[in-house]
């Protein structure tokens, strides 16, 4: 096992450095640069050329890649152009906003989404398996950004129990987390249903049932223990939406954000913030799918004996 | 196994750390909490040298020498009176006594002695480049030495981006100046200030020296002012609804009709600064043939715009600038209106017959153009509309959206493009030089025009003006010459709007300066 994740981690090696050229060639090739954002009406093309220069933006991409790449290893993610402060620290003030977000959104969408997805299982054909299946259909294709103002014409406007936006208190973190978190518990709970139903139909629960244990023992004590493989697996991927899924929630609900930092500088093309703020949410997924791998290894039998 | 509940608590109580936001304060009788205008969003610094994008907080936080009314007069602020020298060559001031910085510094000519040359190698370096020379006369009273007249002057004092900052602060501060602290001598004094979220301000208790524009020469009414940043339209509107914020400083249009039925609610509008227009690149066919450029101008029906898509609120835009500025009172022969029917005839005298499926065609090519246009529902409602007013008159126009912030980096590959709906917020004759100098072709020149008399007329406005009449002389000389090149064709002005609680807030009888700032804020109390 331990062979196992220093190999895992040791493949991530590459992916790393493959995902930072990609970042930081993508964004260099999108038209625009934030000198764009700060010349002045009235200023003088020389200005913007002294602008360019000042901020090593005349350089070969090989070169500024290799800058950045060489400080970044050592810490150092450079300095913001637009924003005009050290990219470490806009991304220190705004990480911990999301990751209170999104884990309360994936422990929403995990708890609700399991549960849920085993009791459509277990009452298959009922009438609560009817309303988990239409609550799957409808988290699925509401679009976040109209269930996010649905959420607040109703529990902020119209009931007024909640803030319609900000981050100045718990109470307004719950319409987000609903936000994002119903579209976890469609997909988890769907998953859930149909790996319960999968495993439900293998001999060894015709065994139980043989030997005469009642139908909501044998589906919660061992086929929901079978079937949390690939929700595990699910999950896993989910956990890179931690840091970066609340993009448009954050937008909606005007929070603070590694998200709203995301879509500020990318707006204005400030090259450092958009690269530091990618990388996040590429390491949070790399390490997202290696703790899933983890995970799974870790509850079947079967991977582990692969690995030997 | 008590380890790791111990460590699972702690990882719990930290996350609830996290989640306990700062609360909000309770809301006392003098606190009130602002929407600022969408565009204002993640400006990154109150540094008014240095900072190229300064939203309304700076305004609050830096006094500046002289502020503008909404008839664009100057009024003093931190200084009192001022005159030029008849040739231009030297401006004298009078500064305000008795006036502190927020760190308890005086304000006196040696401040402007030496804020002035800290400009040179900023991005706003070219706000001051025509003064050579600070003199200082006595404590109160500076004297500037120019390198050329400049009637502008005064206009780039009254800018946000001529807020005077405290020297000790500034030099103490060093790069942090804007970021982390902002000290100036403003009615306002900045208590946080979170990058795309909000800006928190307190009074400053000892302000006495507010301008003739506010009633309340200080200190302000409100105590504490928090302006937030909320990107989305829906949002901003709900907040103002439910009473989570007192005023937006800026409606969207969309809104305004809802807004004006709420009761507790009242919509002000103020004249507008914008100009929303359609350059044409003067460099590709068949926009190279003057007569096809005048054609596709008078199609415009910017009438037909206003009243549709803004109901009938704001006006139709004839030139460039903005009505309000005396630069833009040309002769009327120049100003630009619908006329569909000499669009046609100049169109069938330029060769372009109409063919059939209702597109004109010269030579067998279809009279197809590209129509630009930037994400953001005014400028595609705004495009599309002008696409079918094209359509009528036999111009096939193909729109293509680009992305905000891409579509200047497209403007300068100078042949890409023919038509674009484009806006400006610019309260200054200087955008025609701006947009039309032959020093900027592709962006911001995306007409794409080069002419040597328009250059000349150019440099005349711009430097060779002596005094405030002889440029507004000089401007309306070279704007009229750029309308009878029909470069563009313009299309509506947006009014300025702002809303507000009125059960929370009471508005000063008349709204001072060009937007709801400073001189109105002071006067705003809190019921």
């Amino acid at each position: 096992m331990l062979n196992f994740v220093i190999k895992r981690l040791l493949m991530l090696v590459p992916v790393f450095l493959a995902v930072s050229m990609l970042i930081f060639l993508i964004i260099h090739m999108v038209p625009g640069d934030p000198i764009d954002n700060m010349v002045q009406i009235g200023s003088s093309p020389e200005q913007r050329a002294e602008l360019i220069a000042k901020y090593g933006l005349d350089k070969p991409l090989l070169v500024q890649y290799g800058v950045w790449f060489r400080n970044m290893l050592d810490g150092d993610l450079g300095n913001a152009i637009i924003l005009r402060r050290p990219v470490a620290d806009l991304i220190a003030e705004n990480l911990p906003h999301s990751l209170v977000l999104g884990c309360l959104a994936f422990a929403f969408s995990a708890i609700v989404g399991v549960a849920s997805g085993a009791l459509a299982a277990i009452y298959k054909d009922s009438w609560i398996d009817r309303s988990v299946m239409t609550l799957i259909l409808l988290g699925s294709t509401l679009p976040s950004f109209w269930l996010g103002l649905l959420l607040i014409l109703v529990f902020a406007v119209q009931l007024e129990w909640f803030p319609v936006s900000g981050a100045r208190s718990w109470s307004a973190l719950v319409l987000p987390v609903l936000t994002i978190g119903l579209h976890g518990v469609a997909l988890v709970s769907r998953v859930t249903r149909a790996a319960m139903l999968d495993v439900g139909r293998k001999d060894f629960v015709l065994m139980l049932h043989a030997k005469g244990l009642s139908h909501r023992r044998i589906q919660l004590q061992h086929v929901l223990r079978h079937a949390l493989l690939p929700v595990v697996t699910i999950l896993s991927l989910r956990i890179g939406w931690i840091v970066g899924g609340a993009v448009t929630i954050e937008f909606v609900f005007a929070r603070p954000g590694l998200g709203s930092l995301l879509i500020t500088s990318l707006n204005q093309r400030d090259y450092p913030v958009v690269q530091g703020c990618l990388l996040m949410l590429a390491i949070a997924v790399m390490l997202g799918t290696l703790l899933g791998d983890l995970l799974q290894a870790s509850l079947d039998p079967r991977v582990r004996d692969s690995l030997k | 196994m008590n380890r790791l509940n111990h460590s699972v608590k702690v990882v719990l109580l930290a996350l609830a750390g996290a989640c306990v936001a700062i609360g909000s304060a309770p809301v006392f009788a003098q606190d009130a909490t602002f929407v600022i205008n969408a565009r204002e969003n993640g400006f990154p610094t109150y540094n008014p040298l240095k900072g190229t994008k300064l939203n309304v907080a700076n305004n609050l936080i830096f006094d500046r020498l002289v502020i503008q009314d909404a008839d664009h007069s100057f009024h003093g602020q931190l200084a009192t009176s001022w005159e030029s020298a008849p040739d231009g060559m030297s401006w004298t001031f009078k500064l305000r006594k008795g006036v502190k910085f927020h760190d308890g510094e005086p304000f006196n000519a040696k401040v402007i002695e030496w804020w002035l040359p800290k400009f040179k190698g900023t991005e706003n370096a070219y706000m001051t480049e025509s003064i050579d020379k600070i003199v200082i006369v006595d404590d109160y009273t500076v004297k500037l030495l120019m390198k050329n007249p400049d009637p502008a002057l005064l206009f780039n004092l009254a800018t946000s981006f001529m807020g005077v900052p405290s020297p000790k602060s500034y030099e103490a501060l060093g790069d942090k100046f804007g970021v982390t602290a902002a000290v100036g001598s403003g009615p306002f004094k900045l208590e946080s200030f979170t990058v795309g979220q909000q800006t928190k301000l307190v009074r400053n208790e000892d302000y006495r020296w507010a301008s003739d524009l506010s009633k309340n020469q200080g200190p302000a009414k409100i105590k504490h002012l928090t302006l937030r940043e909320i990107s989305e339209d829906s949002t901003a509107f709900l907040e103002l609804k439910t009473g989570g914020v007192d005023a937006l400083l800026s409606v969207p249009t969309d809104f305004l009709p809802k807004l004006q039925a709420e009761k507790s609610v009242k919509v002000v509008l103020l004249p507008g600064t914008e100009v929303f227009y359609m350059p044409i690149n003067t460099s590709v066919e068949p926009f190279t043939d003057i007569k096809v450029r005048e054609a596709v101008a008078l199609a415009v029906n910017q009438k037909e715009i206003m009243t549709s898509l803004f109901g009938g609120t704001g006006a139709v835009a004839n030139n460039f600038l903005v009505s309000s500025l005396q630069e833009s009172k040309i002769n009327p022969k120049f100003n630009i209106s619908y006329n569909p029917e000499r669009s046609k005839k100049l169109l069938d005298e330029a060769g372009w017959l109409m063919g059939s499926g209702g597109v004109r065609a010269k030579g067998g090519v279809p009279l197809t153009v590209k129509l630009w246009t930037q994400n953001g529902t005014q400028f595609k409602r705004i495009t599309e509309v002008i696409q079918a007013q094209l359509k009528a008159v036999g111009v096939n126009a193909e729109i293509t959206v680009q992305d905000a912030a891409s579509i200047n980096a497209m403007y300068k590959k100078k042949t890409d493009h023919q038509l674009a709906v484009r806006s400006y917020d610019y309260v200054n004759a200087d955008i025609l030089d701006w947009f039309f100098s032959g020093t900027r072709l592709g962006y911001p020149n995306v007409s794409m025009w080069n002419d040597p008399k328009g250059e000349a007329l150019d440099a005349k406005a711009m430097k060779g003006s002596k005094t405030w009449d002889e440029r507004v002389a000089n401007f309306k000389a070279y704007h009229e010459y750029i309308m009878s090149q029909f470069l563009f064709a313009p299309i509506y002005q947006p009014t300025q709007s702002f809303a507000y609680n009125t059960t929370r807030l009471k508005m000063p009888d008349s709204i001072r300066g060009i937007k709801l700032a400073t001189q109105s804020i002071m006067d705003i109390e809190v019921k």
